[in-house]
């Protein structure tokens, strides 16, 4: 299937933030032996998010700062949104400082950015 | 051999039949020779001296590991008379007997100390259809299982993924999380186990849970069939649970077939969905499911 880029970099996106969601989200469970179960369970998001990452070129270098900017923007707006939403229906124990630098790492992980 | 060492000695005759029962029941019964595998350009090979007694060219042979060979016969004998438990499996293939004891066995060597061992997952399912064994080690010592999980895909050629979880952990998992129901519906265990478990919604757990199974809603095109099976797999547990329905992996299959209308589970592992009709139904579970789980946050 042939695909924009644009659209790639949405897709992209979506996987890298809820990835980002998932991670601050496992911080909130009360049980520590539990939360730790779940840790991998991030993965299927970074794992489909790196199928993209492979069709966005240059692929094998990190993407232009404009393209940063970008992405990180749209990460950080997503997974903020989503959380508090959450907090909004009573969620408790949320960390909302976490977003940029988890978003960051993800970043870094999918070699987006240095 | 007495007979062959008393002619040897004093040149007694001795008739044939003897000489050729003692050679074939008597020496080649008993020889071993004990050599190293080598490695080699297309096969590896085990080298054997050309001056030796019996094992003649072309004839067939057992190879076995020396490695513990004695202490693998003990307990070889110790796995035969253990019996597992086997939960909600109503026939398994003999050859998967054999997988069971042998892990069982290695665990049992190399654990310093557990509660239970569970196998479960793909492998306690109908059939040959698995990539790897799930195992369940219920333990509150802190093992290093890597090495352990290196020795199983050693013995066995199969990757073995282990997790160790205390007593306790597993309980509240199991009180609180579908998945950890679905995994022990059907399972082999070392020990008997019966866990009486109130189910509790713990609204943390399961919007955690129910992230996992987004993705599917955008990234239709990307995934695998058996990556949609999962992902929908995951979210039909979830909606059983709030629902306090019954979780095993045959409820659940019967709840997606109901909520997607499908003739057959294998639908959705062949990827042979109509993409607009699932994906409608799917984000409709997928928000009717957030929504109830956002709902229980304040109870």
């Amino acid at each position: 299937m042939v695909q924009n880029r644009n659209k790639l970099l949405d897709l992209f996106i979506g996987n890298i933030a809820n990835a980002v969601v998932h991670r601050i989200l496992e911080r909130c469970i009360d049980n520590q032996e539990i939360a730790k179960r779940y840790v991998k369970e991030s993965a299927t998001s970074l794992e489909i998010a790196k199928r993209y990452r492979e069709k966005i070129n240059p692929t094998e270098d990190f993407l232009p700062v404009k393209d940063i900017d970008y992405i990180r923007t749209k990460i950080v707006n997503k997974v903020n949104s989503e959380l508090i939403f959450r907090i909004s229906k009573g969620y408790k124990g949320i960390d909302l400082d976490l977003v940029s630098k988890f978003a960051d790492d993800a970043l870094k992980e999918m070699k987006v950015a240095e | 051999m007495a007979f062959v060492l008393l002619r040897k000695i004093t040149n007694i005759p001795m008739p044939d039949f003897i000489e050729t029962f003692i050679y074939h029941y008597v020496i080649l019964r008993n020889m071993e020779l004990i050599s190293t595998v080598s490695k080699g350009s297309r096969m590896d090979q085990i080298y054997i001296p050309k001056n030796r007694h019996g094992l003649s060219i072309g004839s067939y042979v057992v190879i076995k590991p020396l490695e513990n060979a004695p202490e693998q016969a003990q307990e070889d004998g110790e796995n035969k008379s253990k019996r597992y438990f086997y939960y909600n499996i109503d026939s398994i293939e003999p050859l998967k007997i054999r997988i069971i004891n042998e892990i069982m066995f290695m665990l049992h060597k190399y654990l310093d100390s557990y509660d239970n061992i569970l196998i479960t997952g793909s492998f306690a399912e109908n059939g040959f259809n698995f990539n790897d064994i799930d195992i369940v080690v219920v333990s509150s010592s802190n093992t290093e299982i890597k090495p352990i999980q290196a020795k199983i895909q050693e013995r066995t050629g199969i990757k073995a993924d282990i997790i160790v979880i205390a007593n306790d952990a597993l309980i509240e998992g199991l009180s609180t999380d579908p998945l950890y129901q679905m995994m022990l519906s059907k399972c082999i265990a070392r020990e008997r186990f019966i866990y009486k478990i109130k189910d509790r919604i713990d609204y943390k757990v399961l919007d955690l849970h129910l992230l996992k199974s987004k993705p599917l809603i955008d990234n239709f095109d990307v995934l695998n069939g058996g990556e949609k099976y999962h992902l929908t797999r995951n979210l039909a547990a979830i909606k059983l649970f709030l629902h306090s329905k019954k979780i095993s992996k045959e409820s659940v299959d019967r709840e997606i077939k109901s909520i997607f209308s499908l003739k057959d589970i294998m639908e959705i592992k062949d990827n042979l969905l109509d993409k607009k009709r699932f994906i409608a139904k799917y984000k409709r579970v997928y928000d009717e499911t957030f929504k109830m789980i956002l709902a229980g946050i304040n109870k």
